[in-house]
């Protein structure tokens, strides 16, 4: 026990994944951090009730790491690579900074893009922006800067939950997708591996759920932490889940009375009336445009916002129609035959019967049944339930996908036929249902419900990147080419990580056809990230990092991708720094709040050793590159996240001199105050440390979307994607008109309604294509996510490693026991792993709880450099997986996932 | 009377041994020593198999098999259950860790730190030599317990007179309390809970209980 006199508590938050933000206290005596605790006095405000978990107890190690990299050094060996040591000498910050301010204001006076026309600047953060909560004003100084090609990957925007970022903003504000937990009964979770990676958060109210009576159907290749804390395991096939969801469809349509689904929610808030021509686009009205339906009443076809209507769900018609397809092009006119969507969604799925999906996923076709008619009765259509005063459907099912089944080929249709399973019994956006989290794509961010505003044919707006001829362009902004590829990736602060990250680095080593030569950018900024240990292809990867000329890297320790750096510079630490940061509100994964507000990360001790924090280093570049004043305009608009100024108050900084962190944020703690008290407080950055954090109510309504929706009287765009298709066929002209004929499997992803493809046989096929032959790869080598490590960062903490090693298959790979025994390997063998072109070795674990054919590795930490972690002998998957064009869906997504072959070669040490 | 007992729900824990790493923190223990910690379980054969994730540490029993064979009289238990170790007794023979059934004791014999030889600074200033080389175990922070009540705090319910481990449970799966008094959490969900005690047919009375289905 910590003796209580001489310590105090200081209130700070963890966000070290996207499950956070949470909430924590420090206890600190004689100035020396000693152990992380909860703080309770968020219990009743934090939906984790205040607590924090399991990484943020490593924060006192990472604070004292002696690997900690505490001056600022640079490189003496101009060499680059795996095989070259850096040969780092400390220099002071006066010479650190200097060197890189030389380096920007001799980009700046040649001009900020090259000759391609790429920016001359890079930044890479990881995470899923969770370091963007770390580097204080840094946002500012690149605002300030101008084009920076924020594209570099290193695993983020391919590697996550990528179909489900872009689609699912497309259909409902649903950057990514949780169940409506607190009052949700009945959950199919495809993979979602929310006790691992929900949180805090999504632990508490999950198990809240489970206590409740939630029942949780699990369906992955292995039998994960999720899998063992849910009502049901159900072993699938690896990337056939869309055959499962289609056959879910399929039962709800074709083998239960039409009555049980909800019709009217079909009928008023999708695109199910909505009649399509022959040439699969939507018939319009000759005169508006506007989609036609068919009125039961008129027993005539009408615009589909025509008062009074009465929607036909099913049914073929004929009216005077015009149907106009790609670039405007107008298909036909006349009186034209048209189908309902819905009526052509019910055709399409009619060959996946549970029989076939049986076939394909290895799950019986009697479960897939079961599940299906579980699902349907839970689902309680045509109940209400009464939330902040209104009315609302309460549909409590959900459908919930996790990582490699929403991302990479298939993460199409599986996101599709998830979205239109949960809005077939209403319970999308509603109570209990299915629910978008926040918005990352859409604007603004801060407010997902406020995103919602009218678009074409009764949708949601949608901010997709043009492909028209007079807009679209085969000269990207960045390296990743996100806008001339990914009409889906939008163009906001967030696209370009959310673009085919793989592809900057792929192109690196020859550019395709119609795309200006990819070129190295001059200066790159890494922070909080390590893409020679996240990607794929590792080893290749470092090749390239070895390559780029000039690398400034925010250090913690050493690791792989900083061993490539010129400069290293030591910023304060999570228990170091100081950063106010927006909490509350409804965030991912299920950051689900009752309140919205700020929170507060304060140092809790003294910086160790030089480090600085990273709004002092902001500050000091935006001075030495003379970006000073829109440096300080960018603060000043709401670059630390809450603008200084408003109509209500103004705190605003003198934008021609230079400010301190504290004064920087003080001015942010007073805004915060003010925001959240309508101008009634301006408590600054004292109060703020004293008390860690301040809310205000945020309404139960706003966590769902459908009240938005129908109050402008909008669709979702289910279930037929003629949006898609126009724009699949406008993009495919767009590329072939500059010759760019190798994105064309791509642009076979853009359909209305998604075919079952035989997604395993693609990786099959890409085994082929490296050499080898799928008998001698029988495995699938998945991941699963590690709470303890996060994504890596916590790889060099001993203490994420110890605990972590108390859960299974930490320690190496994890196969199944028979399987194993049959090869002659036993627990703690050292086996290899292996695709025809590279291997990596590990240690057998053997578990029940694993599918034959797969072969699952946690960790993915095989690092070389970062202290401590070097010496743990895991292996990794991500040298295995090849960065691939062909393994890259029409969203630039990838996945984890790879055909390998196991070996026994040594026995347990 | 009082009788401090531990009550883990299964159908809440979900492994993810932050009430592992909080017990470390908390307790200052050396690495690879865990008075707390969760296993992992599995059971069954491929595809009909359960995982399951279990807390366990000293189960601070009514007839603790460590007690009776200690012979320094470090062990000892007190009247309100639990099970303490007096480490300017204990002479390091480790008879307990082999009687005790649960597996709970450790002895560590010289000084281990996080990152080799020498401590951080904040291991510099938790290290306790007293604690090389004789048994240490899961105390139910009874420090905390003891200085809690000084101030009239009730543990189980007060964070400050709780143990650390109950404290920092993200599932709320642990929860801790007296189970002598009939309205106390522990008591209440004792009641209405299946429940078992592991090894229970060695008549240690553990003071741990599991709820499950």
């Amino acid at each position: 026990m910590i003796a209580a006199a001489t310590a105090r508590q200081v209130p700070s938050y963890c966000y070290q994944c996207v499950a956070g933000p949470d909430l924590l206290t420090v206890r600190v005596e004689d100035g020396v951090a000693l152990a992380v605790e909860p703080n309770f006095c968020a219990e009743g405000h934090h939906p984790g009730a205040g607590r924090v978990c399991v990484k943020a107890y490593g924060l006192v190690q990472k604070t004292y790491n002696p690997h900690r990299v505490l001056t600022p050094m640079k490189r003496t060996n101009p060499k680059k690579g795996r095989d070259q040591e850096p040969g780092f000498v400390p220099i002071s910050w006066d010479e650190a900074l200097g060197l890189v301010a030389d380096k920007l204001n001799a980009i700046r006076a040649a001009g900020l893009l090259d000759a391609s026309g790429y920016p001359k600047l890079a930044a890479s953060f990881g995470g899923g922006g969770t370091p963007q909560s770390y580097m204080g004003t840094f946002p500012a100084f690149l605002a300030a800067w101008g084009p920076v090609d924020m594209g570099f990957g290193s695993g983020q925007g391919v590697k996550c939950f990528h179909s489900e970022h872009l689609y699912g903003e497309l259909w409902h504000r649903a950057f990514t997708v949780s169940p409506d937990t607190p009052s949700c009964r009945y959950v199919i979770s495809l993979g979602s591996n929310t006790e691992a990676s929900g949180g805090v958060v999504g632990v508490k109210r999950h198990a809240d759920a489970r206590a409740r009576g939630l029942r949780r159907v699990q369906v992955e290749p292995h039998l994960s932490v999720t899998g063992a804390c849910s009502a049901e395991w159900v072993p699938i096939r690896p990337k056939t889940d869309a055959a499962f969801l289609y056959a879910l469809i399929h039962v709800l349509l074709h083998e239960q009375p039409r009555a049980r689904l909800d019709l009217a929610f079909l009928a008023e808030r999708t695109a199910s009336p909505y009649l399509v021509g022959a040439h699969g686009y939507y018939l319009r009205d000759p005169a508006t445009g506007k989609p036609l339906i068919w009125d039961r009443r008129r027993e005539a076809a009408v615009a589909y916002d025509a008062p009074g209507a009465e929607p036909a769900l099913e049914g073929r018609f004929s009216a005077a129609a015009i149907e106009i397809g790609a670039d405007g092009e107008r298909l036909a006119e006349g009186v034209l035959a048209g189908e309902t969507s819905f009526s052509k969604l019910v055709a399409h799925l009619a060959p996946a019967t549970p029989e076939w999906a049986a076939a394909i996923c290895d799950v019986p076709a009697a479960t897939l049944r079961r599940i299906a008619d579980e699902f349907l009765a839970q689902a309680c259509v045509g109940e209400t339930v009464e939330i902040d005063g209104a009315v609302l459907p309460f549909r409590p099912v959900a459908v919930t996908l996790g990582k490699t089944v929403n991302n990479g080929w298939g993460g199409y249709e599986c996101c599709w036929a998830r979205t239109v399973a949960v809005a077939l019994v209403g319970a999308l956006e509603v109570p209990g249902g299915t629910l978008g989290t926040t918005v990352r794509l859409n604007r603004p961010m801060s407010d997902r419900i406020g995103s919602v505003k009218p678009g074409v044919d009764g949708f949601m707006d949608y901010p997709f990147n043009p492909t028209d001829h007079e807009h679209w362009s085969p000269r990207p902004n960045i390296r990743n080419a996100y806008r001339s590829l990914v009409p889906l990736a939008a163009n906001g602060p967030w696209s370009q990580a959310l673009g085919p990250t793989h592809l900057a680095w792929m192109f690196l080593d020859g550019t395709p056809k119609g795309l200006p030569e990819v070129t190295f950018p001059e200066l790159w900024f890494l922070y909080r990230t390590n893409p020679a240990i996240s990607f794929w292809d590792t080893a290749a990867l470092a090749d390239k990092m070895a390559r780029f000329p000039f690398i400034v890297a925010f250090a913690y320790t050493r690791d792989e991708s900083n061993h490539m750096a010129d400069i290293l510079l030591p910023e304060c630490t999570d228990l170091e720094g100081l950063q106010l940061i927006r909490v509350g509100g409804t965030k991912y994964v299920e950051q689900f709040w009752d309140e919205e507000g700020f929170a507060l990360r304060q140092p809790a001790v003294a910086a160790r050793g030089e480090a600085r924090d990273f709004t002092d280093i902001a500050t000091e570049l935006a001075r030495r590159t003379g970006l000073l004043a829109p440096y300080n305009a960018a603060i000043n608009r709401g670059a630390t996240g809450v603008p200084l100024k408003t109509e209500r108050y103004d705190f605003s900084l003198d934008p021609a001199i230079p400010h301190g962190r504290d004064a920087i944020w003080d001015a942010a703690c007073r805004a915060a105050s003010a925001e959240l008290t309508d101008g009634a407080a301006s408590d600054g950055l004292d109060w703020w440390k004293a008390h860690g954090f301040r809310t205000r109510p945020f309404p139960r309504s706003d966590w769902y979307l459908y009240p938005a929706l129908a109050r402008q009287g909008l669709r979702f765009e289910l279930p037929y994607q003629e949006r898609l298709y126009r724009i699949g066929q406008e993009l495919g002209r767009r590329l072939h008109e500059h010759g760019m004929s190798w994105w064309d499997s791509q642009l076979a992803e853009y359909q209305a309604l998604p075919a079952w493809k035989d997604f395993p046989a693609l990786w099959e096929k890409s085994l082929v294509q490296m050499g080898g032959a799928p008998r001698d790869f029988p495995f699938w080598l998945v991941t699963a996510r590690s709470m303890q490590y996060a994504w890596g960062g916590n790889a060099g903490i001993q203490l994420m490693h110890e605990v972590a090693r108390n859960v299974a298959g930490h320690g190496g790979v994890v196969v199944n026991a028979t399987v194993a025994e049959r090869l002659g390997i036993a627990e703690g063998d050292l086996v290899e792993i292996r695709t025809p072109r590279r291997a990596t070795r590990g240690r057998a674990v053997l578990r029940q709880g694993i599918r034959p054919d797969t072969l699952l590795m946690i960790g993915q930490f095989d690092h070389w450099v970062m202290p401590f972690a070097r010496g743990l002998g895991v292996p990794s998957m991500n040298g295995l997986v090849p960065l691939s064009l062909e393994l890259t869906d029409a969203t630039g997504s990838g996945a984890d996932l790879v055909r390998v072959g196991l070996a026994r070669v040594g026995e347990r040490t | 009377m009082t009788r401090w007992v531990m009550v883990a729900d299964l159908r809440r824990c979900v492994g993810c041994q932050t009430c592992t790493a909080a017990c470390k923190q908390a307790n200052a223990t050396p690495p690879g020593v865990q008075w707390r910690r969760v296993l992992d379980l599995e059971e069954g054969t491929y595809p009909d198999v359960r995982r399951a994730f279990v807390p366990v540490g000293c189960m601070h029993c009514d007839e603790p098999p460590c007690l009776d064979v200690c012979p320094s009289t470090a062990t000892r238990r007190r009247d309100d259950g639990i099970v303490t170790i007096d480490y300017d007794l204990c002479i390091g023979c480790s008879y307990c860790a082999v009687a005790c059934p649960y597996q709970a004791r450790h002895r560590t014999d010289r000084a281990t730190f996080a990152y080799g030889a020498a401590p951080s600074r904040a291991e510099a200033q938790r290290f306790d030599e007293g604690r090389l080389a004789v048994a240490t175990k899961c105390t139910f922070c009874v420090d905390r317990i003891d200085a809690g009540r000084a101030r009239g705090l009730t543990p189980g319910v007060d964070p400050e007179a709780t143990p650390a481990c109950v404290n920092s449970c993200i599932a709320g799966a642990l929860h801790f309390g007296d189970i002598e008094d009939t309205a106390s959490n522990v008591s209440r969900l004792i009641a209405e809970n299946r429940h078992f005690r592991m090894h229970e047919a060695l008549g240690t009375g553990p003071g741990f209980y599991y709820l499950w289905d």
